[in-house]
């Protein structure tokens, strides 16, 4: 029996090793389609290992209340038209929240202006620095620390005075030289006094880049940009097994505040690292699914290919059959020569595919600065989706061979 | 009774002719026996061969193999009865050309789950004992005629047959090979084994204990070697 399967296999190789160009251009849809299962599930995977790590980027047990779905919230179809006539939230929808519901710890509120210059007496920073106005306590739920200085106190934010912390981008591009602790920035013409670098964290998905930022207090943000800004608010329940309540009570309260009636749905999005990456992860599982659908197309191809060149093989080979079976070999030791030589083939198909893949993920990480990572089970599944393909599409010509009347194959040229 | 042959028949059919290339056979032959089997080209020798070692079945007639009804036997225990019972030296010897005349003489020990080990030292012996020993890593296209068929013959042999089926075993060697080649079967037929071998020389049919003379697919002499070899002389 073993010593069957170790003759099988230096069969299978053997012919391999006789006509490696033809054989390999066979394989090619076997070759295509595990190299694009692993490069596809290495780019999802680290996509997703990625996003689940800078996705965090709200303090523990902080949920974020927005007005608008934000970008990965977008599972379903949103009715955009009714969306955007929503109402603002608003700094009193935050002081309610923090006086009406008891499982509240903290809360925070922010606002953004994307796309703005950043100036000094001496550089100027392209338009695409991204300025926050935010409370005091976002340092506190938003998952940012401060690397230098400090973050705003009350007082800076009830007076509206004219002070900023600084992103790690931001203070590189703007004071290369000397520390940024107060100096004078300029934003839209009005100057600021640095009191804070923040530490750095990096870009979300490899684009979003969270460093080049500027904070300033949420009143001097208000009074320079625009007071009639809908705010994001950030709030911190009091432990892991109060989110839920927080939520249903925070939920309750603007629903009262924004006379939503009953059976309609809330006009606010609740957004919590957690809720976050599972949308990913099933838009990933979508990509995945849709991935699979093309792999088992070329594995398809790649299986009419091993049908074709194994009953080329068994035509060509026909004289060769004949004297094994007269010289004793039985029907199923042939059928296994010819199933496991198409085996090995789609298997090496496969491992070639898998290299192929590898040799993707790498490179689009290395050039495109993509984070990738080729999941175990890909490999694995890929492995055995090749040699299972190898099997259906070679039973049939290793079938015709072991039916051969040996008389008959031996005097065949 | 070894082998036990009754109005035994072989029929192909071409397109809409058909062939009838055995017409009744009658033989029977001892285990032990060294029988040569003589007759014109296209006489059916071949074909007899073939129903022999259980390679053909007749199209009519009933063969009798060791007691065993062989039309009886299904496919696979008749590849095993190939495989333990019977060396084939074919006509035109049937090699695998991808393989070394080691591997080529290792086959049918392959197929009867003999160990590597022991398959190469049997195997090994074999080409020894055919003359091939500087051969024995040589691919078929890379050997003569003669070397070749002495490749076959050792395959034909190493399997230690009860039952040795040669087609021409000499037909391509000098006459001093071929002379090798016949204290070989000699031997063997000292040692009990039981041999059937084509021939077209009559020389070498007389050398034979009994020789049987086909003709048109029918026995038309059976007798000791001498005799029969000389009625083809006669013919
Ligand atoms: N597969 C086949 N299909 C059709 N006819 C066949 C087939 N095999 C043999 N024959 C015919 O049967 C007859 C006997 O053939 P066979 O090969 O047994 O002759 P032979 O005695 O071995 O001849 P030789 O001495 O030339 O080898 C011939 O007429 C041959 O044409
Ligand atoms: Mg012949």
């Amino acid at each position: 029996m073993i010593a069957a399967f170790i003759d099988n296999m230096r069969l299978a190789l053997g012919t391999f090793r006789a006509n490696p160009l033809r054989t390999l251009l066979t394989l090619l849809g076997i070759v295509i389609g595990v190299a694009t299962v692993i490069t596809m599930m290495a780019l999802l995977e680290g996509l997703r290992l990625k996003v689940n790590k800078d996705l965090s980027q709200l303090g523990a047990n902080v949920f974020r209340v927005e007005k608008w779905p934000s970008g990965f919230n977008l599972g379903g179809r949103p009715n955009w038209q009714r969306i955007s006539k929503r109402p603002a939230l608003t700094l009193a929808d935050r002081k309610a929240i923090a006086e009406q519901c008891p499982s509240v710890r903290v809360t925070s509120a922010s606002s953004g202006q994307p796309g703005q210059k950043v100036a000094t007496a001496h550089t100027e920073s392209q338009a695409n620095v991204f300025i926050i106005g935010a409370t005091p306590e976002y340092i506190d739920t938003a998952g940012i620390e401060i690397a230098e200085g400090r973050f705003f106190n009350d007082g800076d934010d009830s007076d509206g005075r004219r002070v900023a912390v600084l992103g790690p981008d931001v203070v590189d591009r703007m004071f290369p030289k000397v520390s940024p602790l107060g100096q004078e920035i300029r934003l839209r013409g009005r100057p600021y006094t640095v009191i804070g670098v923040l530490e750095r964290r990096g870009k979300v998905l490899g684009m979003f880049n969270l460093d080049n930022m500027v904070f300033l207090p949420m009143q001097t943000y208000l009074g320079a940009y625009g007071k009639r800004r809908s705010v994001s608010i950030n709030v911190q329940a009091h432990d892991q097994a109060s989110m839920d309540k927080a939520q249903e009570e925070v939920t309750r309260v603007l629903r009262g505040r924004r006379q939503v009636p009953n059976e309609e749905e809330s006009n606010f999005e609740i957004s919590t690292n957690e809720s976050t990456a599972k949308t990913l992860n099933e838009l990933s599982n979508v990509v995945t699914a849709a991935t699979f659908g093309v792999c088992l197309l070329s594995l398809l191809v790649g299986g009419i290919g091993i049908l074709n060149i194994m009953l080329v093989a068994v035509t060509e080979r026909t004289k060769e059959i004949g004297i094994r079976k007269a010289l004793g070999a039985r029907k199923r030791r042939i059928l296994m020569q010819f199933a496991s030589e198409a085996v090995v083939l789609s298997l090496a198909g496969g491992i070639v595919g898998l290299g192929l893949g590898y040799g993707l993920a790498f490179l689009g990480r290395w050039a495109l600065d993509f984070p990738t990572a080729v999941p175990v089970w890909a490999v694995a599944l890929s492995l055995v989706m090749s040699s299972g393909v190898g099997l259906v599409f070679g039973i049939y010509p290793a079938a015709r061979a072991a039916r051969l009347d040996p008389v008959e194959a031996m005097r065949s040229e | 009774m070894l082998i036990q042959l009754s109005g035994i028949e072989r029929t192909y059919t071409v397109g809409t002719e058909k062939v009838h290339a055995l017409r009744g056979v009658d033989l029977s032959i001892d285990a032990g026996e060294w029988v040569a089997i003589i007759g014109q080209s296209g006489s059916g020798k071949s074909t007899l061969m073939n129903v022999i070692g259980c390679l053909d079945t007749p199209t009519r007639g009933t063969y009798f193999l060791n007691g065993k009804d062989v039309a009886r036997m299904d496919d696979d225990s008749l590849a095993d009865v190939r495989n333990r019972e019977i060396g084939f030296v074919f006509q035109n010897f049937q090699l695998l050309p991808r393989e070394t005349a080691l591997a080529n003489v290792e086959l049918p020990l392959v197929y009867r789950g003999v160990k590597a080990a022991v398959r190469h030292a049997r195997a090994q012996e074999a080409l020894v004992k055919v003359g091939l020993a500087d051969r024995v890593h040589h691919r078929p296209n890379e050997l003569s005629g003669g070397q070749r068929q002495r490749v076959a013959i050792a395959r034909a042999l190493a399997g230690e047959p009860s039952l040795l089926l040669a087609d021409e075993p000499t037909g391509n060697l000098d006459s001093a090979t071929g002379e090798e080649i016949i204290k070989l079967f000699t031997q063997l037929h000292e040692q009990g084994h039981t041999i059937v071998l084509v021939t077209h020389e009559p020389k070498l049919a007389a050398r034979c204990p009994r020789a049987v003379r086909l003709s048109d697919g029918l026995v038309v002499a059976d007798g000791p070697g001498k005799e029969v070899a000389l009625i083809s002389v006669a013919a």
